[in-house]
């Protein structure tokens, strides 16, 4: 960190507080994902199937995350729709080994896209081709064009293949969120929110 | 026709996987899908039948890729997957019947091996092998005699031996008695089907027997873990020596407790078999043969493709629901369930490659496939829950996904042209569907009844309570023959006259306000019916001027034996008012005894 930053944060000028919505198919690995950035003490070592969704917390160079990892499951998955408004960015963690799905990975896409909160806005969307140590893993060049990122013209996004257990290609994938957001969320361009749930309900 | 409709459907599912080099040529009965290794990722067992000889493999797909395959002996009538215990983890064994055997793997490794209980032979047919092997008769005689035998009790009754001899090329048959005359004959049947049954309990994971229908025209239902013979059905009745024999099983309920076992069967009968039952019973004779079979676990009525080219239902007493013409010959035929929308609708697939999925025998979606689908099973697969399993007759695979937003049209109003008319319960009656809600509360309750009614109860005796405490209240608050609150400042006097049994109570209003007309008052009396007759329980009170004395009289009799006497309240209400505006108790007195003589 340069000496410019050290004191910016400092004098408090850029503490940062960024909306994150984690979302992807049941069982891609997004928990575990999660799990990675958490603090040591805080980590979880049995990660089961999320029900609805959880909030965590972590650090990333010096901007605070705020990640409401989703539940993928397939009655729970009409929830994202709430959260699209209130975030300033996606993460769309794929399991790269479920070639079945990837046409159901593509339809909730396709959906996700579609939607009038995601559709109107620049959010940034950062492509996890997860689970890539599995034997028959999808390279992260096949995900993309098998779900056709090509097509979104209008949003910055980024796809890398990743190893939730072990951390691998995670770090690149969230340095790239960072900045993405940072550029985003600028102090005076971000508008003000309270809390996570607040206007998912009043909107 | 098919491609103007086909415009009609919007797109419902997703193409997850087409693999048209699987080469894997198989039949509905013979594809499972189950958590084989208990982690929640569904694999696909298929038995794949090869040429019919050659090339006969138990294939297990984990996604998309074949994960492995083993050999099998002979070829195969039908894969179920079943849980054989409760050891942990839950890994569902798989029974492949073939023969006249069922091969349990476990962990895909072979566990063990039920062969059909063999049956008796012919005596006079035995006798005669043994003269054969002993020399005492040449083969030509034997051959004669086992014809004669074959026409008396029919070739079905014969042992696999002697059908196989008579089914011989004359230049091989002394070989072959050679061959066999020395091996001990025997007589076996063969399965036909196969399927499950839940023992004791109906999770999803629970024990499950299996259900076996043998081409003896029995169906057995086996033990899970002993392997022995819990039940055993026959399909004919014991005289008729006529076989009939299952074609397709459908088994629902619990063996412990009540269970169904519905079998269409070769002859183009529809049977039941039930639980503590020795014999089936006929539904119904189908007008052509069964092809496939669904039973809906709701309210039992079996859908059914036939030979002629139709889809039947019929109510689980076998009366017939509606029948529906399909422009095709069905092929195979799976349910397909769908929870948030509570229906099942039952996919058809036919000659051709198209596949009508209806409800009920409304046609709600239509999907291509690019040949005929023999093998087509609907339910989880992989981490995805509703997954459509097709295998072509040229041996390709195809999955298709349900889309998450898929919503079918199962109110749309045109029938099809193709539905035969003219019963009146075809009728169909515009019932709203069930909603997620309803369903809820009804699980609610169900779980909860003993609460729930305990709580109502409660509520009902503290309401009772309340309403008696409020009545007490009312009539006592008011105990007071001046009221002077309020719109009504009466004066009430009472007067009883007389020696009884019969008294004149002479009851005096006054209006002792200074200037306000009364009016829209009555005297009521309250009394045991009991002790006393009134000849005016109930007196309407004109305007009561203020300051004039209105005195109103009626007569009371004592009507009881006893010389007893009991106390009146009088009250003067106003109507529409539950409250009275006064009240006062009269003390009647005893009655003199001699008058009532
Ligand atoms: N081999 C491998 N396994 C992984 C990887 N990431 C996650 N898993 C495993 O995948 C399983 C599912 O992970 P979860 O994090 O619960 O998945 P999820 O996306 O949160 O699932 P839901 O909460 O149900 O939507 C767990 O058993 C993880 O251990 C990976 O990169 N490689
Ligand atoms: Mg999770």
């Amino acid at each position: 960190m340069g000496l410019f930053d050290k004191l910016v944060t400092l004098f408090g000028l850029r503490k940062q507080e960024v909306k994150v919505l984690v979302v992807g198919l049941n069982n891609s690995g997004k928990t575990t994902v999660l799990n990675h950035f958490k603090s040591e003490d805080d980590k979880s070592t049995e990660i089961v199937p999320t029900v609805g969704f959880n909030i965590e917390k972590f650090k990333n160079q010096n901007v605070g995350f705020t990640a409401l990892d989703m539940s993928g499951q397939g009655r729970y998955r009409d929830l994202w729709e709430f959260y699209y408004k209130d975030c300033q960015g996606i993460i769309f963690v794929v399991d790269s080994s479920d070639r079945l799905r990837l046409a159901v990975v593509r339809h909730e896409l396709d959906l996700l896209l579609q939607h009038p909160d995601v559709s109107s806005r620049a959010l940034p969307i950062l492509f996890l081709a997860n689970k890539m140590d599995q034997r028959d893993a999808l390279s992260s060049v096949k995900i993309a064009s098998g779900l056709g990122l090509d097509r979104i013209l209008d949003k910055p996004w980024h796809i890398c293949a990743s190893n939730a257990i072990t951390g691998e290609g995670l770090e690149e994938g969230v340095t790239w969120f960072t900045q993405q957001v940072r550029q985003v969320g600028q102090p005076g361009n971000r508008p003000n929110r309270t809390g996570p749930l607040a206007s998912g309900k009043n909107n | 026709m098919t491609s103007l409709r086909n415009l009609e459907y919007e797109q419902l599912w997703l193409n997850a996987h087409t693999d048209t080099r699987a080469a894997v040529y198989t039949f509905s009965s013979c594809i499972t899908l189950a958590d084989l290794n208990a982690d929640g990722d569904f694999k696909l067992i298929v038995a794949d039948l090869g040429t019919g000889s050659t090339n006969v493999k138990l294939k297990v797909y984990k996604g998309t890729s074949l994960h492995s395959e083993t050999a099998l002996l002979d070829v195969p009538t039908g894969v179920v997957s079943f849980y054989m215990d409760f050891s942990e983890p839950r890994m569902p064994a798989i029974a492949v019947a073939s023969g006249s055997n069922i091969y349990i793997y476990k962990n895909m490794r072979p566990y063990f091996k039920f062969s059909l209980p063999s049956m008796d032979v012919n005596p006079l047919e035995k006798d005669l092998w043994m003269q054969v092997r002993e020399e005492q008769i040449e083969v030509g005689v034997l051959m004669e005699l086992l014809n004669n035998l074959r026409l008396e009790i029919g070739f079905a009754q014969l042992s696999t031996q002697s059908q196989h001899l008579l089914a011989q090329d004359p230049t091989t048959v002394p070989s072959f008695v050679q061959q066999y005359c020395k091996v001990p004959i025997k007589r076996q049947t063969v399965v036909t089907c196969v399927t499950t049954l839940k023992k004791a309990l109906a999770d999803e994971k629970a024990v499950s027997c299996l259900v076996v229908g043998t081409e003896s025209g029995e169906i057995l239902v086996l033990d899970p873990e002993a392997f022995t013979i819990l039940e055993k059905i026959k399909l004919c009745h014991q005289e008729s020596s006529t076989l009939i024999v299952p074609a397709v099983l459908s088994a629902f309920g619990l063996h412990a407790v009540e269970f169904r076992i519905v079998a269409a069967c070769r002859d183009g009968s529809l049977r039941l078999a039930r639980r503590g039952w020795t014999e089936s019973k006929l539904l119904v004779q189908l007008p052509a043969q069964p092809v496939a079979m669904t039973v809906s676990p709701e309210n039992a009525s079996i859908t059914i493709a036939l030979m002629n080219q139709t889809l039947q239902c019929f109510s689980k007493k076998g009366k017939l629901q509606w029948v529906v013409t399909l422009p095709a010959a069905a092929c195979a035929l799976c349910p397909i369930p769908l929870p948030h929308q509570s229906t099942t609708l039952v996919a058809v697939s036919l000659n051709g490659g198209l596949l009508q999925l209806y409800n009920g025998r409304q046609l709600v979606d239509v999907i291509k496939a690019p040949q005929s689908v023999s093998g087509l099973v609907f339910g989880k697969f992989g981490q995805e829950e509703n997954a459509l399993i097709m295998f072509t007759v040229d041996g390709s695979l195809l999955v298709k996904i349900l889309k998450r937003t898929a919503h079918f049209n199962l109110q749309g109003g045109s029938t099809s042209a193709n539905v035969v008319p003219g019963v009146a319960q075809q009728i169909k009656l515009q019932i709203p569907k069930k909603t997620r809600l309803f369903l809820d509360q009804t699980m609610r309750e169900r779980d909860n009844c003993v609460m729930m009614h305990r709580t109502f109860q409660r509520d009902l005796f503290q309401l009772r309570v309340d309403v008696a405490r409020a009545c007490v209240q009312a009539l006592q608050s008011c105990n007071n023959p001046i009221s002077l609150e309020g719109a009504e400042p009466v004066k009430l006097s009472a007067q009883v006259l007389g020696l009884g049994p019969l008294f004149k109570m002479v009851i005096t209003l006054q209006n002792i306000s200074a200037s306000t007309l009364i009016q829209d008052i009555g005297i009521l009396f309250h009394f045991d019916d009991k002790m006393y007759s009134m000849e005016k329980p109930f007196i309407k009170v004109p305007i009561l001027l203020p300051g004039v004395e209105y005195p109103y009289e009626t007569m009371i009799r004592n009507i009881s034996e006893l010389a007893l006497s009991d106390q009146i309240r009088v009250m003067v209400v106003r109507e529409g008012q539950t409250q009275p505006v006064l009240a006062a108790i009269i003390n009647m007195p005893v009655c003199d005894l001699l008058g009532m003589v």
